[in-house]
């Protein structure tokens, strides 16, 4: 019946067998590739990706470099800041547009334009406005995320019912206490939804970006190692990416479940 | 007699209040004087404009006319001009926030009013024993309303009756003026309702004995309800508010808003005490016949007795004694 619950070890066994047939189907299709083929390196087996993922953790003869260490170093600073300065910007605007009107009549229709545009699209914006260093990637992931994040906080704040912000001026708070202890607490689990939601956009910006721009990072070495038809190097990469997504989603929901306990009761 | 004597009395006044919006017409010329101690129960038919007048007492959409003080001691009262602490409110729904508990939501108002955003960041070892000593008082608030059990749950793990609690404790424990619950037990169960009843009762009593210790009666409450039973058993007094008067008497082309067309006493009960709804059935049917479903416009002056009957001694009853 829809929406009818299954028990817990049920879940678990389903997503073992989702994970282990998806392992047991890449294993087929390299076999098969490998027996068309056995110099093959487009899906590259086992032993050749051990070799791929030796390559990027060890130092690079070329370079004098960890492929892994300077690419996760850019790319994860590049990521953080981008992710920081739009977060922190979508919270600010979303919550003024919410909470004052003139705010929301000046800032509603460019946002609503802004949020259909496709960041990637922008990069030759961004290239002549701010360079071609780390604050052009700082740029596209904040411009990107931007949009939509303040439109989420906006939309939440207008949901907060009139009721709460009336008691709470009853009970003696000031507007920004109103702010503060009623709208912003009311709010915050939504954001990290919200949040939780921009991460995988916020990486396509910032790959994209760097497999056009970049020197350095991973969209960069996947770029550079896909036209060298280095799949043992790329698949690699590509697993790190889905793991680091993986983890931070998952600690994205750790952080809700901790700071708004009270967010699981009340939906 | 008329209100003077109850004069020095008074907590809130509302005076020749009339509200609408663009050509809507919601309220025209709503009078009414309310006395410390006193239990009003507020009736009358849906899109009469009991919410705009609470809102309006609440100071959230003040009115176009008239006026509305609150007294706090002697003299005329302040007039209502926004929200303020001497009024609490308690909704039927988002009656408390659900991102704190039952003994946070309580010592909510308690922390917004006793400090600010900057002394609990910059004198925080100091606001950590202020907020303890809210949180110790919540739980006390708490205790009174039998919710001893719940301090720590969230709104989200309480049933309905359970949360109506917290939000009175929650206006309670701030010491308002008056306190209004709009349609507060509206969605709940014929016993939870009756419980709630009951504990509102109680608080009647607490005025009586505060009267017999010549001090403030604590508690004034404007309850508004669908229910006539609830506000003739809860209430000392019954006020309807309605559109179906007879203003064309009083030379409108239009019906100018809802307005004041019953105000009576209404029998003071005890809490656990036997429940005589048949008692009720005159004043039940005076009501539905005056403010609900008049058979013809009403004069709004006829049921409006209540300052009249207590010019018998033997119609002062409760905190009107």
């Amino acid at each position: 019946m829809i929406r009818q619950a299954i028990g817990s070890k049920w879940v678990v066994a389903l997503g073992v067998v989702s994970v282990v047939a998806l392992v047991g189907a890449y294993a087929a299709l390299s076999h098969h590739q490998h027996q068309v083929n056995p110099d093959d390196r487009t899906i590259p087996t086992w032993s050749q990706l051990k070799d791929g993922f030796v390559k990027i953790v060890e130092v690079n003869a070329r370079s004098e470099e960890r492929w892994l260490v300077v690419d996760a170093k850019a790319t994860g600073k590049r990521l953080f800041l981008g992710l920081l300065c739009g977060i922190g910007g979508a919270m600010l605007l979303g919550m003024m547009m919410g909470c004052l009107a003139p705010v929301e009549a000046v800032f509603h229709p460019p946002l609503a334009l802004l949020a259909k545009l496709p960041p990637t699209a922008m990069l030759a914006v961004f290239f002549v406005l701010v360079g071609t260093d780390t604050n052009m990637y700082v740029a596209m992931i904040a411009f990107g995320v931007l949009p939509s994040l303040a439109q989420t906080v906006y939309l939440s704040v207008k949901d907060v019912p009139d009721e709460f912000l009336y008691k709470a001026y009853t009970l003696g708070a000031s507007h920004l206490e109103v702010v503060w202890n009623v709208v912003f607490r009311q709010v915050l689990p939504k954001l990290i939804d919200a949040v939780r939601l921009q991460l995988g956009p916020a990486m396509v910006y910032l790959i994209a970006a760097e497999m056009v721009v970049g020197d350095v990072g991973f969209g960069y070495r996947i770029r550079l190692q896909s036209k060298l038809l280095n799949m043992d190097v790329v698949f690699p990469y590509l697993v790190i990416l889905a793991v680091f997504g993986f983890t931070m989603d998952y600690a994205l929901l750790k952080l809700q479940r901790k700071i708004c306990p009270w967010y699981a009761y009340d939906k | 007699m008329t209100s003077e004597a109850y004069k020095d009395r008074m907590v809130l006044t509302i005076k020749g209040v009339g509200h609408w919006f663009g050509k809507h017409r919601v309220l025209h010329d709503v009078n009414l004087e309310i006395v410390r101690g006193e239990i009003v129960g507020v009736v009358g038919p849906s899109g009469c404009g009991k919410s705009t007048l609470f809102r309006a007492i609440v100071g959230t959409h003040p009115p176009r006319g008239g006026e509305i003080r609150v007294c706090s001691g002697e003299g005329v009262g302040a007039l209502v001009r926004g929200p303020g602490r001497d009024r609490g409110i308690v909704y039927q729904q988002y009656s408390l926030f659900p991102f704190l508990t039952a003994q946070e939501n309580v010592a909510f108002g308690l922390m917004v009013d006793e400090s600010s955003i900057p002394y609990r960041l910059l004198m925080y070892p100091k606001w950590r024993k202020m907020r303890a000593q809210h949180m110790e008082q919540a739980a006390e608030f708490l205790e009174r309303v039998d919710l001893g059990h719940a301090m720590r749950l969230y709104p989200g793990n309480m049933s309905g009756g359970m949360r109506q609690r917290v939000a009175v404790a929650q206006a309670l424990i701030m010491k308002p003026e008056i306190i209004l619950l709009d349609e507060p037990f509206g969605a709940l169960d014929e016993a939870t309702r009756e419980e709630l009843q009951c504990m509102l009762l109680n608080l009647y009593l607490e005025n009586l004995d505060a009267l017999r210790q010549n001090q403030k009666p604590p508690y004034t409450i404007l309850l508004v309800t669908h229910e006539l039973n609830e506000a003739i058993y809860v209430g000392d007094r019954v006020v309807g508010l309605s559109q179906y008067w007879d203003w064309k008497s009083e030379g409108f082309d239009a019906c100018p808003g809802a307005t004041v067309v019953y105000d009576r006493t209404a029998p003071v009960e005890l809490p656990g005490g036997e429940r005589k709804y048949e008692a009720y059935d005159r004043q039940r049917h005076e009501i539905r016949s005056t403010v609900f479903d008049p058979p013809a416009p009403v004069d709004r002056r006829k049921a409006q007795t209540f300052w009249e009957e207590l010019a018998d001694p033997r119609n002062r009853q409760g905190v009107l004694q």
